[in-house]
C-alpha cells in the first residue's frame, strides 16, 4: 500500500506550492527593499528635519542672547551712567581743563570751583584730587595743591604719576618733570614693565625730557639690568633670540656653485655653511644701520606722550574695569549676532594684548627686533642695541662659533658613480688620477662581461677542420667548406672587437665628460673654500663693530638731539 | 589701584640661586668671563715644550687652578684643545686635565679622544686661541681673553 503511495506520488503540486513560495519570497524581497529605501528617506528627513531643528535652536539661543545682551548692555550702561557718570563727566573735564591751561583763557575761580565740585562728586577717583591740585598750581596755591596732591597719589599713586608726570612735560616744567619720572620709574618692575614704558623710554632717549632725566634713566636701567642678568635665565632667552635672528639673516643661494649643487653629495651642508658665513656681513651692515641713526623723533614722540595722557585720563578705571567689561563682552555678543562664545574668545584675545607685561630685556629686545611694531624710533633701538651690546656680542660669538663649527671639512664629489672627498680641491692632479683609476677599472669590468664568441670560432673550426678532410675527396667542397668556416671565424672575432672599441669608445666619452665635471667641481670647491674664507673673516669686523658699541657712545648722538629741542 | 613701589619678591629668588651657586652650579657669568694673561701666557708656553718635566707641569696647574678660582677639578675643565705651532705634520695639541695632565701633539688627520675632538675643527680656527673642554660642553677662548660657550 505504501509503495503504491510513494510511487502515484504527485510532487508536482508541491514543486508548484514551491514555485508560488519562492514567488511569494521574491515579493517580499522587492518589498523589503521598497521598505528599505523608503526608511532612509524617512531618517534623511529625520536628519534634516534634526538638523534644522538643532539650527533652529542655535538660532533661538542666538536670538535670545542677542536681546538678552541688548538688554543687559542698557542695564550696565545704566549701572555705569548711576556708579560712575561723574567719572566720565571728570575725564571730560580733564581734558576741558589741560586744553584750557594750553590757551590760558579760563579763569582760575571757575577752575577752582569746578574742580573741587568735582571732588564732592566723585569720591574715591584719583583724577578729582589731581585735577584739584592741578587747579591750586595754577593759581599758585601751594597749601591746597598739596594736600589733594597728597589725597591724589593716596587714591592711585601710578596713575598721578604718570598724569603730572607727562603734565610738567607738557608745561615744559623740566625740574618737576624729572622728580615725576624719578617717582614713575620707582613705579617700574624690571620683570614686568608696563606697555606704555617704552614710550617714556623714548621720551628721555629722544630728549623730549630734559637732560638729566637721560642721566636718571641709565643709571636706573644698569640697576635693572644688574638684577636682570644675576642670573643666566632672562639672558639666555635674549641669547637664544638674537642667534635665531642672526640665523634668518643669511641671504638666499645664487646659484654659484651649479657643479657641487649637482655633484656634491654634501652640498645642503655646504650651501647652508656657506649661507651663515655670508650672514656676517648682512648682520654687520643691520648693527651699523641702527648705529647710524641719530635723526631727531622728539616731535613724534611728542604727540604719544600726549597720546598716553589724554588716554590716562579718558581711559577707565580699575573699579569701573568690572563693569566695563561687562559692557564690552555684551557689546561683542550683539556685534557677533548673538554668538556667546566667539564673542568670549575675542574678549580674551583683547585682554592678553592688554594686560601684556614684559620684562625689561625682552622690552629692549623688542625694540631692537622691531622698532615699528614695538612702537619705537630708530633712536630707541640704537639705545635698546647699545645696552643689549654684552649679550649681543655673546649671541654672536655663540652663532659664529657654532657656524665655524659645522663648517663641512670635505666636499664629497659623487660624479658618475666616482666617489671623491676634497677638502678645498688643492689635490686636483691626485683625484684625476684616481678617476682615470677609476676608469681604468671600470673598462676592465665591462670587457670582462664581453664574453669571447667561443661558439662562432669554435663551429667556424670544425668547420674548418671537416673541410680539411673534405679536400680528400673534392677540392672545390674542401674549398667551399674551409671558405665558410674562415667567414664564420671572421665574423665571430670582428663582432667581438666592434663591441670592444664601442665599449672602449663609450667608456672614454664618459670619462672624458666626467673628467671634465671633476676639473669644474675642484674648481668650485676652490672658489667655495675662497668665498666661505672670506665671508668668515667678516665675523671678525662685525664681531669689532659689536664690540665698539657703548651707551655713552650712544648718548652722545641723543644728546645732540637735545640740544636741537632746548 | 595703587602699585606696590620697587617689588623686591625677586631678590629672594637670588639668594636661593647664590646657595645653588656653592652647590656645584656655575653661571655662564662666571664661566664667560675674560681669561688672564697670565693664563694664556702659560698656554701658550705649551708648544715650546718647557713643561715636560713635573715642576713645569705643578706651575702649569696652578696657574690653571688661580684663573678659574678652584683646586677641585670637577669646576675645571677636562682639557684644553690649541692650535699646534710646531709646524707640519702637526695640527692642534691637547693639555690633559683630568689626571694624567699630559701635553699630546696631534698630527693632521690623526683621531684624538672624543671628548676632545668636538673641540678640533675650532681650536683650528685662526679666530680662537684655544678650547676649554667641558663634560657637557666647549668654552673658546679668543686672543683677547674673551670667551664663549657652545
Amino acid at each position: 500500500m505504501s509503495q503504491q503511495v510513494i510511487s502515484y506520488a504527485d510532487l508536482s503540486v508541491i514543486n508548484s506550492a514551491l514555485r508560488s513560495i519562492s514567488a511569494d519570497m521574491s515579493g517580499v524581497h522587492s518589498e523589503l527593499g521598497t521598505l528599505n529605501f523608503k526608511q532612509d528617506l524617512l531618517e534623511n528627513e529625520l536628519t534634516k528635519l534634526a538638523d534644522s531643528f538643532a539650527d533652529f535652536v542655535n538660532a533661538d539661543i542666538k536670538h535670545k542672547s542677542l536681546q538678552l545682551a541688548e538688554t543687559r548692555q542698557g542695564n550696565l550702561k545704566q549701572d555705569l551712567q548711576i556708579k560712575f557718570g561723574y567719572y566720565a563727566e571728570l575725564r571730560r573735564m580733564a581734558t576741558g581743563i589741560l586744553q584750557s591751561v594750553d590757551v590760558g583763557i579760563v579763569g582760575d575761580d571757575t577752575l577752582r570751583f569746578t574742580t573741587e565740585e568735582v571732588m564732592i562728586k566723585a569720591p574715591g577717583y584719583w583724577l578729582a584730587p589731581a585735577l584739584v591740585a592741578l587747579a591750586a598750581w595754577i593759581r599758585d596755591d601751594r597749601r591746597t595743591n598739596e594736600k589733594a596732591l597728597t589725597e591724589a597719589l593716596k587714591r592711585d599713586d601710578y596713575k598721578t604719576t604718570l598724569f603730572f608726570l607727562l603734565l610738567m612735560r607738557r608745561l615744559q616744567r623740566n625740574d618737576a618733570s624729572l622728580k615725576w619720572l624719578e617717582r614713575y620709574f620707582m613705579h617700574q618692575n624690571p620683570h614686568h614693565l608696563d606697555r606704555e614704558f617704552i614710550v617714556i623710554l623714548e621720551a628721555v632717549t629722544t630728549g623730549v625730557f630734559p637732560p638729566a632725566a637721560r642721566q636718571f634713566m641709565m643709571t636706573n636701567v644698569k640697576s635693572w639690568l644688574d638684577q636682570l642678568t644675576q642670573g643666566d635665565l632672562f639672558i639666555n632667552e635674549q641669547k637664544i633670540q638674537w642667534i635665531r635672528f642672526f640665523k634668518t639673516l643669511g641671504p638666499l643661494s645664487d646659484g654659484k656653485y651649479p657643479l657641487l649643487g649637482k655633484f656634491s653629495t654634501n652640498w645642503e651642508l655646504l650651501e647652508i655653511s656657506l649661507r651663515e658665513a655670508k650672514a656676517h656681513e648682512v648682520i654687520s651692515d643691520h648693527f651699523k644701520s641702527i648705529v647710524a641713526a641719530s635723526a631727531d623723533f622728539s616731535k613724534s614722540t611728542k604727540v604719544q606722550l600726549d597720546e598716553i595722557l589724554s588716554l590716562l585720563v579718558t581711559n577707565f578705571d580699575d573699579e569701573e574695569l568690572p563693569l566695563q567689561e561687562q559692557v564690552r563682552l555684551n557689546q561683542l555678543i550683539i556685534q557677533m549676532d548673538g554668538d556667546k562664545s566667539a564673542a568670549q574668545a575675542v574678549m580674551a584675545a583683547e585682554k592678553d594684548i592688554f594686560s601684556e607685561k614684559v620684562d625689561f630685556l625682552q622690552l629692549l629686545t623688542n625694540a631692537s627686533f622691531n622698532p615699528e611694531l614695538s612702537g619705537v624710533t630708530k633712536v630707541t633701538q640704537s639705545l635698546a642695541v647699545s645696552i643689549s651690546q654684552p649679550w649681543i656680542t655673546e649671541a654672536y660669538n655663540t652663532y659664529t662659533a657654532q657656524s665655524r663649527n659645522s663648517i663641512p671639512q670635505n666636499i664629497e664629489l659623487n660624479i658618475d658613480s666616482f666617489k671623491a672627498s676634497t677638502i678645498n680641491g688643492s689635490d686636483e692632479t691626485e683625484l684625476i688620477e684616481k678617476q682615470n683609476t677609476y676608469y681604468q677599472n671600470v673598462l676592465k669590468i665591462d670587457l670582462g662581461k664581453l664574453s669571447f664568441p667561443y661558439e662562432g670560432v669554435i663551429i667556424g673550426a670544425l668547420i674548418c677542420m671537416g673541410s680539411i678532410w673534405a679536400f680528400t675527396l673534392s677540392v672545390v667542397a674542401g674549398l667551399i667548406g674551409l671558405g665558410i668556416g674562415g667567414v664564420l671565424i671572421w665574423n665571430g672575432i670582428n663582432k667581438h672587437a666592434k663591441a670592444k672599441r664601442k665599449i672602449i669608445e663609450d667608456l672614454e666619452e664618459r670619462k672624458r665628460k666626467a673628467n671634465e665635471v671633476l676639473r669644474g667641481c675642484i674648481a668650485e670647491a676652490v672658489d667655495y673654500r675662497i668665498e666661505h674664507t672670506t665671508e668668515d673673516v667678516k665675523a671678525e669686523l662685525a664681531l669689532q663693530l659689536l664690540t665698539s658699541i657703548i651707551p655713552e657712545d650712544f648718548s652722545s648722538v641723543s644728546r645732540e638731539t637735545a640740544r636741537n629741542i632746548i | 589701584m595703587a602699585r606696590i613701589i620697587l617689588q623686591h619678591s625677586e631678590s629672594a629668588l637670588d639668594t636661593a640661586k647664590k646657595q645653588t651657586l656653592s652647590m656645584g652650579f656655575v653661571s655662564d657669568k662666571d664661566l664667560l668671563k675674560k681669561r688672564s694673561g697670565k693664563y694664556f701666557d702659560v698656554i701658550a708656553g705649551l708648544d715650546a715644550k718647557s713643561l715636560t718635566n713635573t715642576q713645569g707641569m705643578e706651575k702649569l696647574m696652578s696657574a690653571i687652578q688661580e684663573e678659574f678660582g678652584t683646586a677641585e677639578s670637577a669646576s675645571l675643565p677636562l682639557g684644553i684643545v690649541s692650535k699646534c705651532f710646531l709646524g707640519h705634520p702637526y695640527e692642534v695639541h691637547t693639555l690633559d686635565l683630568s689626571g694624567s695632565q699630559i701635553i699630546k701633539h696631534y698630527k693632521i688627520n690623526e683621531p684624538m679622544e672624543a671628548d676632545f675632538e668636538k673641540a678640533r675643527t675650532l681650536a683650528k680656527h685662526n679666530a680662537y686661541s684655544m678650547v676649554e673642554i667641558y663634560k657637557d660642553k666647549i668654552i673658546l677662548i679668543r686672543e683677547d681673553g674673551t670667551a664663549t660657550k657652545l
